[in-house]
């Protein structure tokens, strides 16, 4: 070997492993697409030192009384009602006692997931961040949505800027997850058995739906909304913590079927859908993969 | 003697001398070249990935620069550059037999067919970078198929992924420049020490390993997608008597198959599991030892001295794919390690022949050479060999390590490296999109007794299950301490099942149940 041979071979070993170090990405094994470079701006409303979560007291969380409401449809009122919204063979609609829990006001905003991203180095698909940053977040799986719930509840136990009522919360057993079908249908049709939030009526002026997109979340003021949540019909479906089980609704089932392709229920309808896909009462289901432009998710807070 | 005579014909009769061109009429080959890897990059192949596409772009521009300096350079020199065209069937067969084993491949696993527009993009690139450097030190480039073998041989065992393909150039571009310029007497000639695919191989898979920057290439994939081909060892056995029958390598490769089967069946025999993942041999390594280790330029000449080099190679092999394993790393990278070292050693090898071959106590025992030197008697061993391994089952058809059951009960009994090979399998299922495999692989890193607990890892990995629609992962992201298992679903179960490549995707259940129960899976024999 000639003398300089070896100074050459070292060269291009070092070459090769500085090109290799300087192109050293993310595991790609668990990531998607996209990164946000760094979390969105202000945001009206939102707070920019908590997450981008709605400036209010329990940071958006709005409680829903403990009771029972009346679940599923009954065809002879309500002519939009699909079969399987139907309580059982003999009954129409069921009862259902819950406890007390809280629901976000908002569905999960761009910036929240923006957020949510920085913080955890993690990854998504690219759609889900090219909305503003008001609008909801959509393009996110059901595991998507859990991870974010998962990421939330353990950063605001951690966080000091957490306000002190929600810490207190989060210190006695609740905890931040997506809600069940039913409690989403009770926050959103109430306690009086309505078809829509606002009444049962349909009401274009209530709600983003037979539209084209989405609209950025709290758009549409609905002061005859029970608990004042917004967005409850349309703008975009949201994923719930209930698989795709028959009435009657029984959330004890939910471990049950293992052996089934998953499916997993979504509530509210989106913009995309008419005035029968925005009744309160109204199951979609999907893949738990699913990424869509019309599928987002709000939180609940529960015990 | 026949060998002997066939290489002195084959170094003769197909010279074509072509008239020489001048300096500037030689230099348009690099440049019309360079020209047509930009144009390869305007394919939609290449257009799809920005990235890839400023890898061809950052490649042509190195070398019009080259060619700019070059030509400065040379336009006022005393001595022009040339170019001479010389066909050696060493590189053209074997190029034959590489874009067999690619075709045959990548009938089954469709990236490889994807990639045919960056495989031509490469040879274009080698054959500019390989006459650049040529003319940069001297006159005449020989022209004929030499790049093709290199640049095959690479692919087959590693490939950049899109988004850093110009680490590919760089690696052909290390290639060609140990070629050139690490050599050594041999002898009495200058030659090369290392095989040039097996030097840029082995270089990069030691800065892969060292940097944990293996998942910027397709190399696991590679290395587990050649069985996706049905009879792959029957296949790369036939093409490979090919090269045996024209080039004499039957000593080398056959020797680093003995040697591989033996020691394989010996650790077997003394654990109670396979030594490698679901075969005797990986096809991979039985790849390599066709096409890698055979390059008669940098192997041993004399028969003893290729049995030893083969030997060594089994032995390497064998030994690096325990230390990888044990140190964390890419297994497959056994085979691409061993290379450069095994070319290192051939003046030993060929030392040691000579000492054996003086040694007045192996002429006492009256050793014949003679005998050992006829191709054809070896490549009959080779044949009765490899039909005996295949008829005992230790080729293509079902194999002990196939039976996922089978790890999971060998690790639930502490068998050696049981369980870090039933998560090797399950990862590798998992990436194929089996949802029973991810979720395993979730619980496992939930539990933490197969492997070290890891929450996040255990959460990616049921979310991965869960999107591919499998419920009892969806639960357990549900409860955080949710331990959820449920037996494969048909699809899982096509996947699982493959066993040497078969495609199972139009096999009946019923059939399929069946083959599972074959297989171990206890619950499909009563289905």
């Amino acid at each position: 070997m000639k003398g300089g041979v070896p100074l050459a071979f070292l060269a291009i070993v070092a070459a090769v492993w500085i090109a290799l170090r300087l192109s050293q990405g993310p595991p790609t094994e668990l990531a998607m697409d996209a990164r946000p470079p760094t979390a969105t701006g202000n945001v009206e409303g939102f707070r920019v030192d908590a997450w981008f979560l709605p400036d209010e007291e329990l940071l958006g969380f709005v409680e829903i009384p403990a009771g029972p409401f009346v679940m599923g449809s009954d065809a002879s009122v309500d002519p939009d009602a699909f079969d399987i919204e139907r309580w059982s063979s003999t009954s129409a609609q069921g009862i259902v006692d819950l406890p007390a829990f809280y629901l976000a006001r908002y569905e999960v905003t761009v910036a929240q997931m923006s957020a949510f991203l920085v913080a955890t180095a993690g990854a998504i698909q690219a759609q889900a961040l090219q909305t503003p940053p008001d609008h909801p977040a959509a393009f996110v799986s059901w595991p998507d949505a859990l991870a974010y719930a998962g990421w939330i509840d353990a950063t605001l136990r951690e966080s000091s800027a957490t306000p002190p009522q929600l810490r207190a919360l989060l210190s006695d057993g609740w905890r931040i997850t997506l809600p069940t079908e039913a409690e989403w249908e009770k926050a959103a049709r109430g306690v009086d058995g309505r078809l829509y939030p606002w009444g049962s009526e349909p009401r274009q002026d209530r709600a983003n739906y037979s539209s084209r997109s989405a609209v950025p979340v709290g758009s549409y003021e609905c002061p005859e909304c029970p608990f004042g949540l917004a967005d409850m019909a349309g703008n975009v479906w949201e994923w719930t913590r209930s698989p795709d089980q028959p009435y009657p609704y029984d959330a004890t089932d939910d471990g049950e079927g293992l052996e089934a392709e998953a499916l997993w229920i979504m509530r509210g309808g989106s913009f995309g859908d008419g005035q029968s896909g925005v009744r309160a009462a109204m199951r979609g289901r999907a893949d738990p993969g699913a990424r869509r432009a019309f599928i987002g998710f709000r939180l609940a807070l529960v015990r | 003697m026949a060998a002997a005579r066939r290489r002195r014909r084959s170094a003769k009769a197909p010279v074509t001398p072509t008239p020489t061109p001048t300096t500037r009429r030689a230099l348009y080959l690099p440049l019309a070249l360079t020209l047509g890897l930009l144009t390869l990059s305007l394919l939609p192949r290449v257009q799809v990935n920005l990235r890839l596409a400023w890898s061809f772009w950052g490649a042509s521009g190195a070398l019009l620069i080259w060619q700019t300096v070059l030509f400065l350079r040379l336009r006022g020199a005393s001595v022009g550059r040339s170019l001479e065209s010389v066909l050696r069937p060493q590189h053209y067969v074997q190029a034959m037999v590489q874009v067999a084993v690619f075709a045959y491949w990548g009938w089954y696993w469709r990236p490889v067919y994807d990639f045919a527009v960056l495989l031509a993009a490469q040879l274009v690139f080698a054959y500019v970078f390989d006459m650049l450097l040529t003319w940069s030190r001297r006159e005449k480039y020989v022209l004929g198929f030499g790049p093709f073998p290199i640049i095959f041989s690479i692919n087959l065992f590693l490939w950049f992924r899109d988004d850093w393909f110009y680490l590919q150039f760089l690696m052909i571009a290390v290639g060609f420049l140990g070629k050139e310029f690490v050599r050594w007497h041999r002898e009495g000639r200058n030659v090369h020490i290392f095989n040039p695919s097996a030097f840029a191989l082995g270089l990069f898979s030691l800065v892969l390993i060292t940097t944990g920057t293996t998942h910027l290439t397709w190399g696991q994939d590679i290395a587990s997608t050649l069985t996706l081909a049905p009879l792959i060892y029957l296949y790369l056995f036939l093409l490979g008597l090919v090269v045996m029958y024209f080039f004499s390598i039957t000593l080398i490769a056959g020797s680093a198959a003995v040697v591989l089967f033996v020691l394989s069946a010996l650790y077997a025999s003394l654990t109670g599991v396979p030594y490698f993942l679901d075969s005797d041999i990986p096809a991979a390594v039985f790849l390599g030892l066709h096409l890698l280790i055979t390059d008669p330029s940098t192997s041993p000449r004399t028969p003893p001295g290729k049995l030893l080099f083969g030997a060594l190679y089994g032995a390497g092999v064998f030994g690096l794919y325990m230390i990888l394993g044990a140190a964390g790393a890419p297994t497959f990278y056994d085979k691409l390690l061993a290379v450069p070292l095994l070319n290192l050693s051939v003046r030993g090898i060929d030392s040691l022949v000579q000492i054996a071959r003086e040694s007045p106590a192996l002429a006492r025992l009256r050793i014949e050479w003679a005998p050992l030197t006829s191709n054809l008697a070896h490549m009959a061993a080779w044949i009765v060999f490899f039909g005996a391994m295949t008829a005992m089952g230790k080729t293509d058809g079902k194999h002990t390590g196939d039976s996922l059951p089978f790890w999971e009960q060998a690790c639930a009994h502490d068998r050696a490296n049981a369980c870090s090979r039933l998560i090797q399998l399950e990862t590798t299922y998992c990436g194929d999109n089996s949802a029973w495999a991810c979720n395993e692989l979730g619980v496992h890193f939930r539990r933490g007794v197969a492997v070290a607990p890891d929450s996040e890892l255990a959460r990616g990995y049921l979310a991965r299950a869960c999107e591919i629609r499998f419920q009892a992962a969806c639960v357990n992201l549900l409860d955080p301490d949710g331990l959820n298992r449920s037996d494969p679903r048909p699809l899982d179960l096509r996947l699982l099942l493959r066993e040497a490549g078969q495609n199972l995707m139009e096999m009946s259940e019923p059939g399929l149940y069946a083959r599972a129960c074959h297989h171990d899976w206890a619950f499909a024999c009563s289905r």
